[in-house]
């Protein structure tokens, strides 16, 4: 995946990392504007924006009321009038407040206008569970969005893939939902040094975590490192896992899921969101479409239950994705 | 029957204590001239004769989808439009179909460089051919220009308030000094959005007018069920803007309490909700007309329709000298249903000008069906 940094600095979380990229790109764009709840005077719930109002000032960053329609709908408005707009959920899970001026008013508005119009408006917020967020601080709705045309969606598993995401989806002239997994915002082991010059990642090319010949682990967010944890017990019994992190979900890069599973026949996709209808799901839809004749064992989900996201450890592990039961189905689809 | 006032026969018979004062006009209007008077008069007919001439051509079976008639609420339209600057934005509905081709219609009709639709791409969206706007992606009023400054609704009512407030904003950061102009029915006032557009534009004083085209039912839900005002215009007091009521058959008083909101949103002072008051003459759309006769009050309906738009208008030019009683008699298209009324109770000109529309979009082609799976994604470099 990434060239290495030849210029090196210090190491950033990823959290520093999405943080340099809007600075970056609201030095870059003069017509890049933020909006969110509390993103200004505090600098977010979780510090993304810290110090960006005091940068770039009230025209460009503006503190918004605690109305996830009208933060979306004005921000489709500036769009139509020429700004790029980058608009914070305070939690990925409050978007459902806004969900019809995302699903009706913006990721239509191409569509309806026969190109007329296009809608640079960004829309980035804290998602995950396994930090004992409980119902409405833990949710992965991103399957949402993947199910309504004319919306990208990307969510990055470390501060590299963050920034030059961050900065590909700021430049993007379509909609984008971008997924931080809070879990991993501060997270010290994925700390990483990063180039200093300006780099982007384009959408639609997944990354290569680990490279094995015996199964494919197909995953994204913070469940790639449950699977690298995984591939690194099975490989203390001989076994060998590929572990591609799909990066975003639309564009999904097929070619590469296929490439590694016409090598191994074998994959088990993981992730952290609700089984039925989930995007694991739709990820195993596609393989058996599009490569079905590769394949020596059906291809199996490890996602949530299909629950809420409950509140304390106990009942929330219960729910989620683990490193155990990824090799327990790993075991399973090696045994078929 | 007055001369002046096509369907005052009616009211007479159902109100006979109540007679019509000489309507004086409001600070706005008092300063048009006897032209552009008339010229108002002209939008009404334009307006009516759009909408009757798509119910006869939806009867003839040469139309497909539904109408949402905008009969008897005329004037709301072509009074809040002539209040505007060809550089201002409107977000029209359905039931402000002749909205499209009526703004920044004062810069002449056929001038190709108003900033407004011209009527061959209306009717050709009407009809679902391939010049309409929109390539006939989306039904009826969902259509917009970015180049002629008209937000494109959808079928989510109230949803393009947020819009105009980011039009707004947009607007004020690019240095410009244009108002926003939101069309929405009563219904749409009880939709979080609606709160959620307005309370924004309020904070951040933005120019936005919000119009509310109060027609008393939502559908089949009279006001009682949508809110709990006897005018809904002091919702305006709960943000702190001006909240302005109209007589919505009277275009002179819609054209002067839309001035004082415009004004108002001009000199940076902020938004405001201006109410206008008047009838929904038909069912909710086409579909609904015969279900609409059962479930609202004849006496409600036939009161509602008794003030025609049209003949109150006529009335007031004629009241201020600016039309004969003979002249204001030569086109009698008020006080007239779709069926009843005929071309020649209208303005040739008028006639001549939907005639171009339905003639262009009956010529015109219907989009390549391959259009069905275009613009999803709008390709290229990123920026």
């Amino acid at each position: 995946m990434s060239a290495v940094a030849e210029k090196v600095s210090t190491k950033r979380n990823m959290l520093t990392a999405l943080r340099e990229a809007l600075d970056e790109e609201m030095a870059r764009n003069p017509d890049l504007l933020l909006m969110g709840e509390d993103i200004g005077l505090l600098g977010g719930a979780f510090g993304v924006t810290i110090g960006l109002m005091e940068k770039y000032g009230r025209d460009r960053v503006y503190d918004m009321p605690i109305s996830e329609a009208a933060i979306v709908g004005v921000g489709v408005g500036a769009a139509l009038n020429g700004k790029t707009v980058c608009v914070e959920m305070q939690f990925i899970d409050f978007i459902s407040c806004g969900f019809d001026q995302i699903v009706n008013m913006l990721a239509t508005y191409h569509y309806r206008t026969a190109g007329e119009v296009e809608m640079p408006v960004i829309i980035r917020g804290p998602a995950g569970a396994y930090g004992g967020g409980a119902l409405y601080h833990s949710q992965m709705n991103e399957a949402w969005f993947a199910h309504s045309p004319g919306l990208k969606v990307v969510c990055p598993s470390t501060p590299y893939d963050a920034k030059g995401l961050m900065k590909q989806a700021l430049r993007d002239r379509n909609p984008v939902l971008f997924y931080e997994i809070k879990e991993l915002y501060r997270l010290p082991q994925i700390e990483m040094e990063l180039p200093a010059e300006d780099y982007t990642i384009p959408f639609g090319k997944a990354s290569l975590r680990r490279e094995g010949k015996d199964i494919t682990f197909v995953t994204y967010g913070q469940n790639v490192y449950h699977c690298l944890q995984a591939a690194d017990k099975l490989a203390e019994h001989g076994v060998e896992a590929d572990v591609i992190d799909i990066r975003t979900l639309v564009p999904l890069d097929m070619d590469s899921i296929l490439k590694s599973i016409a090598k191994t026949s074998r994959v088990v996709v993981v992730n952290e969101a609700p089984k039925t209808c989930g995007f694991a799901g739709e990820i195993v839809a596609r393989i058996t479409d599009e490569g079905f004749e590769y394949l020596d064992a059906p291809p199996v989900r490890v996602t949530r239950l299909d629950t809420p996201v409950p509140w304390v450890k106990p009942l929330e592990s219960f729910v989620l994705p683990s490193v155990e039961k990824i090799v327990d189905a790993a075991q399973k689809v090696l045994k078929y | 029957m007055s001369p002046a006032d096509g369907t005052a026969t009616a009211e007479k018979k159902k109100s006979p204590r109540r007679t019509e004062q000489p309507a004086p006009l409001g600070p706005y209007s008092a300063k048009l001239t006897r032209d552009q008077c008339l010229e108002l008069l002209e939008h009404l007919y334009l307006a009516r004769y759009f909408d009757v001439r798509l119910i006869k051509e939806k009867k003839r079976g040469r139309l497909r989808g539904t109408l949402y008639s905008s009969h008897n609420q005329e004037a709301v339209l072509v009074g809040s439009l002539y209040g505007l600057l060809p550089t201002d934005w409107i977000s029209p509905i359905h039931r402000d179909m002749p909205a499209f081709f009526l703004k920044d219609a004062r810069s002449g009709l056929r001038n190709p460089q108003r900033i407004g639709m011209t009527i061959q791409e209306v009717c050709a969206q009407v009809w679902g051919k391939a010049p309409s706007p929109g390539r006939a992606r989306d039904n009826w009023s969902h259509i917009g220009s970015k180049k002629n400054r008209i937000i494109h609704s959808t079928s989510m009512l109230a949803g393009t308030i947020p819009a105009a407030a980011g039009v707004a904003l947009a607007d004020r950061l690019n240095g410009g000094n244009c108002v926003v102009l939101t069309y929405n029915g009563e219904g749409s006032t009880a939709q979080g959005v609606f709160h959620e557009g307005i309370n924004f534009a309020a904070v951040h004083k933005l120019p936005v007018v919000t119009l509310i085209e109060n027609n008393q039912w939502a559908y089949g839900t009279p006001t009682e069920l949508e809110y709990s005002l006897e005018d809904f215009a002091r919702r305006a007091d709960g943000y702190g803007i001006p909240g302005l009521i109209a007589d919505g058959q009277n275009v002179f008083d819609v054209y002067d309490k839309v001035m004082t909101a415009v004004e108002h949103s001009r000199s940076g002072k902020g938004p405001s909700i201006v109410e206008c008051k008047t009838f929904r003459a038909y069912g909710h759309g086409d579909h609904d007309d015969d279900r609409a006769a059962k479930y609202r009050p004849t006496p409600e309906v036939e009161a509602g329709r008794r003030r025609d738009p049209i003949a109150v208008c006529k009335r007031i030019l004629v009241e201020h000298g600016m039309l004969t009683a003979t002249q204001a008699e030569e086109f009698p298209a008020e006080g007239k249903g779709a069926s009843e009324v005929r071309d020649e109770d209208f303005p040739p000109d008028v006639v001549a000008y939907m005639k171009e529309g339905v003639d262009f979009a009956i010529a015109a082609p219907l989009p390549e069906a391959a259009e069905g799976g275009m613009w999803v994604f709008r390709e290229g470099d990123s920026r």
